[in-house]
């Protein structure tokens, strides 16, 4: 509740700054009624903020009890940190922290930097009908969800009569048991994530990168830049701040994997490398009941996640960008 | 600051006193339908009787439909269907039971599931055992299943009677014809017949595109839990010589079936990737004519027969159905898929039917779906709609697609499976039915199955899921067996001796 009622305390302040109104704190009454149509339209957004995403943490009270449904927040004994040093002292924990990061890792690498490449490319396209068709084309995957993508993936990769392993088989090769070896997981999961995301990712670059001024352009022609000089020394310069803003973002989901994509992916074969927190609190919460157990292990997930964000945008702004706050 | 801070909460909690307000009209609106149904001396409310039951199929059948209506009308109840699909039933009734929001029955079909047992345990349900004497079928319901239902003594639901073992092991008859082979009876005959299907092209187009065994993701729970019984291993649990109980998949039995079973694998005469195959897929795979041995409910040869008559009307597929495998000097047995008849609770929330009137009202709707005409029309439909009788009184499905649409979804939510069994005209029904009235006398029950174990309650889930993973990697070759037993080592100490400890002594207490 604490944190909600300084989420109301602290809005109207931002607001006022935001409104452009350099008034003296001792003035701040007369502000509030001067700009009381601001302050009615950012209501539905505080309400929405305290709603559902202040309210619902009261709910990781859970993490300190031995939560059951039927006796109730209130009823349910306290059992203070049992749950975390359950979760730490268990091998689970290394393999799970192994895996997101690992995995958080491989995106960051290879998934990361796709969609800017692929603006950059899009954006030295001249025809525009070509343009706009490879746009709307690479957008597609973005609305399929991940049910679907990954039964495509399963069609396409089973050893059980899959297309490509069919292609391997008539080529002579082995059959390559994609969705059960464990080392082909993560790839795949690279490879699934960048199909689905990458054209969807493009949109906030090539907005970027709209920008950018044509005369920057026009002079460097007349210096004799190519095409290759004038993306290394205009256009990718003037996106920087966008990429970074975009990699903070990333930093501060660094551990939110998402669940759905793994759990689809994932079975009994190469759980050892694809149990990740996401999955895990599923698992253990969900699955096999230990909802306080889960809601420690979420909880300790969101704190990390957290102090990733503050980390990356300190160091944002050390090298002179400016952050996301 | 102070006066911002002031206002807003002032704000706030005019919000509050708001949705507050709100919330007492919303109590004043149910007190008053509550009222009117204590009112009138104990009377039950008429609100529709709402029911949360698994779905088996693909599609849910039409709200209100032709069955739901003459259900109703048969009971005098109205009543409200919420499905659940039987693959996603975990992770829907946990939340259901951890969130609260149940339906006025919940069928409850995961007897060792460690939330349902909480749940059960937690006293949210009504114990309806004193009441069951007041209804003429509710009555007379099984002892045996009765004795299986309860937990601590009590009784937290009706439960579901079913046959007590219905598995077997069903195999593709014309592909034994083909290849000139017998209907095996044995694990060896069976291992040659799965081999000659992999190597020998049963179905002859010339193609290596057949297996023998087609299992799928819960070969462990499922298909490969009745093979290791043929081999001797217990259902879930077994009395050891020295009075303990152990988990079956602990013993050398178990251990031995699977080693025959990585063989079999190993030859290829298992779908390679079944860790990653769900039950459809596989439905789909044995209608295709992918493999042609299936560890299954002996009834479901009629099923497959069905699908793959629905891709093609010439399919030459044909079923032989085994209900008496054995394993070298093992003598006949069968698991019992069903809890020895119980296949779970009718639990009724306390949270949702409040009063006792309306837990007899409740109580009268179910003992009314035993009757035989409820039980005809969850069964086989409406008559002359759906199938057709003779003077024989063998039932002949006439309009297969309906049927499947429209009354299969209901089969599986019988309170009680054997009420009658109908003769049939359909292929491999009458059949089924007889192998599995045969299956009885040779059935294994699990001797912990009515016995407490806190630990249990609590782990089990966990610990079964990772002997499940451990028991797939080794048969698809990941891991060897020192590896596996090290895997139930290391649960020793996670819980699993507790469990053994704890079983051991209530059974001891039971049984002097």
């Amino acid at each position: 509740m604490s944190a909600a009622t300084a989420a109301v305390a602290a809005a109207p302040p931002r607001a006022a700054v935001r409104a452009g109104d350099p008034a003296p704190p001792r003035k701040r009454r007369s502000a509030l009624g001067k700009h009381r149509a601001l302050y009615l339209m950012a209501v539905p957004g505080i309400l929405y903020f305290l709603v559902f995403k202040y309210a619902p943490m009261g709910g990781l009270v859970i993490a300190f009890q031995d939560y059951l449904p039927f006796l109730g927040i209130g009823g349910s004994p306290w059992v203070g940190f049992d749950h975390f040093v359950r979760f730490f002292t268990e091998t689970t924990f290394l393999q799970l922290l192994g895996n997101t990061v690992a995995v958080s890792l491989l995106l960051l690498v290879f998934a990361f930097p796709v969609p800017i490449i692929l603006a950059l490319l899009l954006n030295e396209v001249r025809t525009r009908s070509f343009k706009r068709s490879v746009q709307t084309v690479i957008y597609l995957p973005h609305f399929m969800s991940w049910v679907i993508v990954v039964s495509i993936f399963y069609v396409l990769l089973s050893t059980d009569g899959g297309a490509v392993n069919n292609l391997i088989v008539e080529a002579g090769g082995q059959p390559i048991p994609f969705l059960t070896d464990p080392d082909w997981l993560r790839p795949m999961y690279v490879f699934q994530e960048i199909w689905k995301g990458a054209g969807w990712g493009t949109i906030v670059y090539l907005a970027a990168m709209t920008a950018v001024d044509m005369q920057l352009y026009e002079a460097s022609e007349l210096d004799g830049a190519g095409r290759l000089r004038q993306t290394w020394h205009i256009t990718l310069p003037a996106i920087r701040p966008t990429i970074i803003v975009m990699f903070i973002l990333a930093i501060g989901d660094f551990l939110e994997l998402g669940f759905e994509h793994m759990f689809l992916v994932m079975n009994s074969l190469n759980r050892e490398v694809g149990e990740i927190f996401d999955t895990y609190v599923f698992t253990a919460g969900i699955q096999n009941g230990q909802l306080s157990y889960a809601a420690a292990v979420g909880f300790f997930k969101g704190l990390v996640g957290l102090l990733l964000v503050i980390m990356a945008n300190r160091l944002a702004k050390k090298f002179g960008e400016e952050g996301v706050y | 600051m102070v006066v911002t801070r002031g206002n807003s909460m002032r704000k706030f909690g005019r919000l509050t006193t708001g949705a507050a307000s709100a919330a007492v009209v919303a109590l004043a609106l149910t007190a008053c339908s509550g009222g009117t149904g204590e009112g009138g001396e104990g009377a039950a409310s008429d609100e529709p009787i709402t029911w949360m039951a698994m779905l088996h199929t693909p599609t849910t059948p039409e709200k209100d439909g032709v069955i739901e209506k003459a259900l109703e009308e048969h009971t005098g109840e109205k009543f409200e269907m919420q499905w659940v699909p039987d693959a996603s039933k975990e992770e829907k009734i946990n939340a259901a039971l951890a969130s609260g929001t149940l339906a006025d029955i919940v069928s409850l079909t995961q007897g060792d599931s460690t939330t349902v047992r909480q749940a059960l345990t937690s006293g949210m349900f009504w114990d309806v055992e004193k009441y069951l004497a007041d209804y003429p079928n509710l009555s007379k319901v099984d002892p045996q299943t009765l004795e299986s239902a309860r937990i601590d003594g009590h009784l937290y639901g009706v439960p579901f009677q079913k046959i007590k073992a219905r598995y077997g092991v069903v195999v593709r008859q014309d592909w034994l014809n083909n290849l000139g082979l017998e209907v095996p009876h044995t694990i060896e005959d069976l291992t040659k017949v799965a081999h000659a299907f992999t190597h020998d092209d049963p179905d002859g187009n010339g193609k290596d595109d057949t297996t023998g065994f087609i299992d799928r993701e819960e070969s462990f729970r499922v298909g490969f839990r009745s093979l290791a019984g043929y081999f001797g291993a217990g259902q879930q649990f077994e009395v050891a010589a020295d009075g303990t109980v152990v988990p079956s998949f602990t013993t050398d039995a178990y251990k031995d079936a699977m080693e025959w079973y990585r063989g079999v694998y190993e030859d290829g005469a298992v779908n390679q990737e079944f860790v990653t195959v769900q039950k459809s897929n596989q439905q789909d795979a044995i209608a295709q004519g992918k493999g042609g041995i299936v560890v299954t409910g002996l009834f479901e040869a009629k099923n497959y027969m069905a699908l793959a008559q629905s891709a093609d009307p010439e399919t030459p597929m044909s079923w032989a159905l085994v209900n008496d495998i054995t394993a070298g000097d093992v003598e006949r047995r069968i698991l019992t898929d069903t809890n020895g008849g119980m296949g779970g609770w009718l639990a009724i929330p306390k949270s949702e039917v409040e009063s006792e009137a309306d837990l007899k009202r409740v109580l009268g709707f179910i003992d009314k779906l035993m009757d035989e005409e409820a039980f005809a029309l969850m069964t086989n439909g409406i008559e002359d709609t759906h199938y057709s009788l003779d003077a024989m009184g063998v039932v002949t499905i006439e309009d297969q697609t309906a049927w499947e649409q429209e009354v299969q979804p209901f089969a599986s939510s019988r309170p009680s499976e054997k009420v009658i069994t109908y003769k049939s005209t359909t292929e491999y029904v009458d059949e089924g039915n007889a192998l599995m009235l045969e299956n009885e006398e040779y059935v294994v029950t699990n001797p912990a199955q009515s016995l407490t174990s806190e630990t249990f309650t609590r782990q089990w889930s966990t610990i079964e899921q990772q002997v499940n993973d451990a028991y797939n990697q080794y048969i698809t070759g990941q891991i060897e067996m020192a590896d596996y037993e090290a895997v139930i080592e290391n649960l020793r100490g996670q819980g699993l001796d507790k469990i053994v400890e704890e079983y051991t002594a209530a059974y001891a207490k039971v049984n002097g």
